[in-house]
């Protein structure tokens, strides 16, 4: 899963899969990767060039929250956990996702 | 806030960096194959740039959108550039004048460590200086102080100056220049064996600019002999350029301390100065030791000074210390610190002024950009958005006009300090506080100009709030400069009355003949008997009432005050009243009557006999005859014999309780005669040769000494009618820009009234209504503030009446046929729009 095939999203869509899954609790940079592959049935390959750069918005937006830990291995790592702006910033790119994806299924079935 | 986190990122921008890089390492080692792992370095920064680039990116595109729209409009950029320019420069040179005297450091080394020594006298108001036996007992004792310095002003001779000129020399203690750590252009400072009391050495230091302009920056300087009051001193040193000594008059020689007996043996005060514990005033200062703070020294020197009077039976006062700046400490400073209130008032003023003006003209092209801003809110920008984009701009204009007021502010101190003549000890170059000042004006006045219009322009229902905006902004303008140029008009009044008014006494056709003799060669004896013969041969001329013989003549800035009371009050009593020395012939030549009593006769002694004026027969005779009367003048039994008209001879503000005493002939004399007296001089001179060819004998206008006292409030004026003048231009400006605009807008309006039949006259009111209201409301709002503050102007008036009605009228007139002429161009526009023209726009 180099930084070359990481497939296309729609822009600002990973910062939402990222809060959505951080919605569900706090995780480390590489939990959310492996998240979203499982989830998405290895579709989302998401690389660390686009992972931590979505990240550090998330933080700068105060949407996210980051703390050291220790990983189950037995590591220090990161953890990302949703702030309430976080959870609000969801649902709004939630609401207008769903709008754009309705837009486009209607232009595609017209 | 995301700004705050964006700065909390860039503050600890290294510690998130080495978070990040660990978080990534973290990653790649997770991975299934972390030898597949990506660039991790790209992937760092790609995650990094997003705390910064952004936002910085966006920042330069709003500059460089400003700077595109500024230039667009070249007249708008560049009325607005100069009007903050101008108000920010006047501001800063008021503030690096201020700044000079008031914070700004000695020019030496370390200088916060260095701290003024003063005396807090019991009894007395004002902070003193140290007998030089005192200043020696605390060099001797203090363990807070690493070193003490001593010193004491006068103004010496140069053999080759022009006869008559004198220099601002310096006595200082011998460690002054090392203690200080002044550094030296050639040569050295004073050696200890220099300054033995008991052994004087002939040995100064000269200061850059004498070097330079006496003696061709000779590098031979050292070791020359140069004649100093006739005698020859040695010159070891040359201080570095731009060193002019610690007072604020300045300085341009130092001598050793012990070198005064050298140079004025026969004055007895000179063994006062040097030796007595009871002396005042030589100006102490000292370099605190290391690990010490002012605090710590000043306990200690409370402690020694208490000690050291203890020893000599004398009352101690309180030792001050305070930082080593011009005004700390300075007796005038009671005097500054108002007046520099006042001006920063007044300059205050006229950068609102500018503000409100510049926010005028933001409010005028806000209004034309309706159209861009509401395109821009359509396609998704944020209100917050477009204002940021908005101050930017008005952040670019501010940039600008803090460059052009620095630059003012490099030219402008210096330029007025030149109408003061000899000006004081200052260095008028900014530094980082003056910057900094600079910046922060920039800054408060930016977001004071950009800001209002800004926010009112991104309304969405802009078209009255905006209205009232400007009626404000109008208001305010005209109410600033009614403020200033009713000041202005006041202070330039005050000093014309200054000039013209009667002090009392003949000033315009009275000239001074001074007497110069060689001091080392007179003393007390040889000046009385000098005088003796001088005055006989003057009894022989001719015209010789016509002539006043006085040790000070009228207007001189230094004032001899002693003590007197009546016998009736007990002792303890003391009136500090000043006294001039006088001959009969003084009150004849000034033509100041005699109103009671006789005036002084030659026979009269000068131990017993006085004239009192009037102010001081009223204060301490205030129903008696005083003429007859015993006064005690500093313990001894005087008689008043006369009591003459009040004339304003040592001031110009108001009369002061004045007494006169036969002169005595131990100063050198000067001579008072008329312009009629033709060839004065030469007689005199005449006469002063054939007793002592060394005497320089010359002459000076008693013109000269009214100009001198009224130099400083001339400039004051000066400076309030510049204020006066700028303020009037700017607004003027303010106001043509909103009648033009007015018009402008309403000129559709205007076209269908003019179709309809309007008379010209009757759309010029109409345009131009709701304008004149705001203008008068700003008229009579600062006629109230005017009338409320020019209490505070009272004391540089010299009796103008802070309500001097012609000064309102004046000012009221002049802004009218301002408004006037502001109007005209826009109200002519106004009627000459063509209907048709006009309809065909829409």
């Amino acid at each position: 899963m180099g930084s070359g095939k990481s497939n296309d999203l729609l822009p600002g869509t990973l910062d939402l899969l990222i809060l959505k899954t951080l919605a569900r609790g706090r995780m480390h940079g590489y939990g959310i990767a492996q998240h979203l592959k499982i989830v998405s049935g290895d579709v989302l390959q998401v690389g660390e060039s686009s992972l931590y750069p979505a990240l550090q918005r998330l933080l700068l937006n105060g949407w996210a929250k980051a703390e050291w830990g220790t990983s189950e291995n037995n590591r220090r790592a990161r953890f990302y956990t949703i702030t309430a702006a976080g959870r609000k910033q969801l649902e709004v790119e939630r609401r207008e996702l769903d709008r754009m994806i309705l837009a486009i299924h209607q232009v595609l079935e017209s | 806030m995301k700004l705050l986190r964006r700065i909390d990122y860039w503050l600890n921008r290294r510690k998130r960096d080495a978070e990040l890089a660990e978080e990534i390492e973290f990653h790649r080692l997770a991975s299934a194959a972390p030898a597949e792992f990506g660039n991790v370095t790209i992937a760092r920064e790609d995650a990094r740039a997003v705390w910064i680039w952004p936002w910085l990116e966006s920042v330069v595109q709003d500059l460089r959108y400003a700077l595109r729209n500024l230039r667009r409009q070249p007249g708008f950029a560049l009325v607005a550039l100069l009007t903050l320019g101008i108000a920010i420069g006047l501001n800063t040179s008021l503030f690096t004048v201020f700044n000079a005297i008031a914070f700004r450091m000695w020019p030496v080394k370390d200088p916060a460590r260095v701290v003024k020594i003063l005396e807090q006298a019991p009894r007395f108001k004002v902070l003193n200086g140290f007998s030089l036996a005192e200043s020696r007992y605390f060099a001797e004792h203090a363990r807070t102080l690493s070193a003490v310095i001593a010193a004491s002003g006068g103004r010496v001779h140069l053999g080759f100056e022009g006869p008559g000129k004198t220099t601002n020399g310096v006595f200082v203690s011998a460690n002054y220049f090392q203690a200080l750590g002044v550094a030296m252009q050639s040569g050295r400072g004073f050696r200890d064996d220099e300054d033995i009391l008991d052994a004087p050495e002939n040995v100064i230091v000269l200061s850059y600019a004498i070097w330079r302009d006496h003696f061709g920056s000779d590098p031979a300087i050292l070791g020359r002999r140069i004649p100093v009051d006739d005698l020859p001193f040695i010159v070891v040193g040359v201080t570095q350029e731009g060193f002019r000594g610690t007072s604020p008059g300045g300085e341009d020689l130092w001598m050793p301390l012990a070198a005064m007996q050298v140079l004025t043996p026969n004055d007895p005060s000179t063994r006062e100065f040097l030796w007595s514990p009871n002396d005042c005033c030589s100006n102490v200062a000292g370099r605190l030791a290391p690990g010490f703070t002012r605090a710590q020294a000043q306990a200690e020197l409370n402690v020694l000074s208490r000690q050291f009077h203890r020893e000599f039976k004398s009352e101690a006062g309180d030792v001050v210390l305070t930082e080593a700046t011009l005004l700390a400490g300075f007796d005038k400073r009671r005097e500054i610190l108002p007046a520099f209130l006042l001006m920063f008032a007044a300059f205050t003023m006229v950068l609102l002024l500018a503000c409100a003006n510049v926010s005028n003209l933001l409010l005028a092209r806000a209004a034309a950009r309706q159209r861009e801003i509401e395109v821009r809110r359509a396609i998704g920008a944020g209100r917050a958005r477009i204002i940021r984009q908005l101050l930017t701009e008005g952040f670019v204009i501010a940039a600008g006009a803090s460059m052009l007021g620095t630059a003012l502010a490099w030219k402008l101190p210096a330029l007025v300090f030149a109408q003061l003549g000899e000006g004081p000890n200052v260095r008028l170059t900014p530094d980082l506080t003056v910057m900094a000042y600079a910046t922060a004006l920039a800054a408060i006045s930016c977001i004071a100009f950009a800001l209002a219009p800004a926010l009112y322009g991104t309304r969405s229902k802009v078209t009255r709030a905006r209205l009232s905006l400007r009626s404000f902004l109008l208001a305010a303008q005209v109410a600033i400069s009614v403020v200033l140029l009713i000041g202005a008009g006041l202070m330039v009044a005050g000093v014309r009355l200054a000039k013209d008014r009667d002090p009392g006494y003949r000033i315009h056709d009275v000239s001074v003949i001074s007497l110069d003799l060689p001091a080392s060669a007179y003393d007390a004896t040889r000046m009385r008997d000098f005088y003796a013969q001088l005055s006989l041969q003057i009894e022989k001329l001719p015209a010789t009432r016509q002539m006043g013989v006085t040790a000070r003549e009228p207007l001189v800035n230094s004032h001899w005050s002693t003590v007197i009371r009546r016998p009736i009050e007990p002792a303890a009593i003391v009136h500090v009243t000043e006294f001039q020395e006088i001959t009969g012939g003084y009150f004849d030549v000034l033509e100041i009557p005699v109103l009671a009593g006789r005036n002084f006769r030659a026979s009269d002694d000068p131990r017993h006999a006085i004239i009192v004026n009037e102010t001081l027969a009223r204060r301490y005779f205030e129903n008696e005859n005083p003429i007859g009367k015993p006064l005690i003048v500093n313990d001894q039994t005087r008689e008043i014999i006369g009591v003459v008209r009040d004339a304003l001879l040592t001031g110009l503000e108001r009369p002061v309780p004045l007494f006169f005493q036969p002169f005595g002939g131990q100063q050198p004399p000067k001579l008072l005669v008329r312009a009629g007296f033709a060839g004065a001089n030469d007689i005199v001179s005449e006469i002063a040769r054939q007793i002592d060819p060394r005497i320089y004998v010359h002459s000076t206008p008693l013109s000269d000494n009214l100009d001198r006292q009224l130099a400083g409030s001339r400039v004051m004026a000066g400076v309030a009618g510049a204020l006066g003048g700028f303020a009037l231009l700017l607004a003027v400006i303010g106001m043509s820009g909103v009648f033009a605009y007015v018009v402008q807008q309403r000129t559709k309006e205007i076209g269908i009234r003019m179709a309809l039949g309007a008379e010209p006259r009757q759309v010029i009111a109409l345009v131009l209504a709701g304008t004149a209201r705001a203008a008068i409301i700003g008229l009579a709002i600062g006629y109230v503030a005017a009338l409320g503050a020019a209490k505070l102007l009272a004391e540089y008036l010299y009796g103008v009446s802070p309500y001097d009605p012609r000064a309102y009228f004046e000012v009221a007139a002049i802004l009218a046929i301002s408004a006037l002429a502001a109007a005209y161009l826009p109200a002519r526009r106004a009627t000459r729009v063509d209907p048709l023209n006009a309809l065909r726009v829409e």
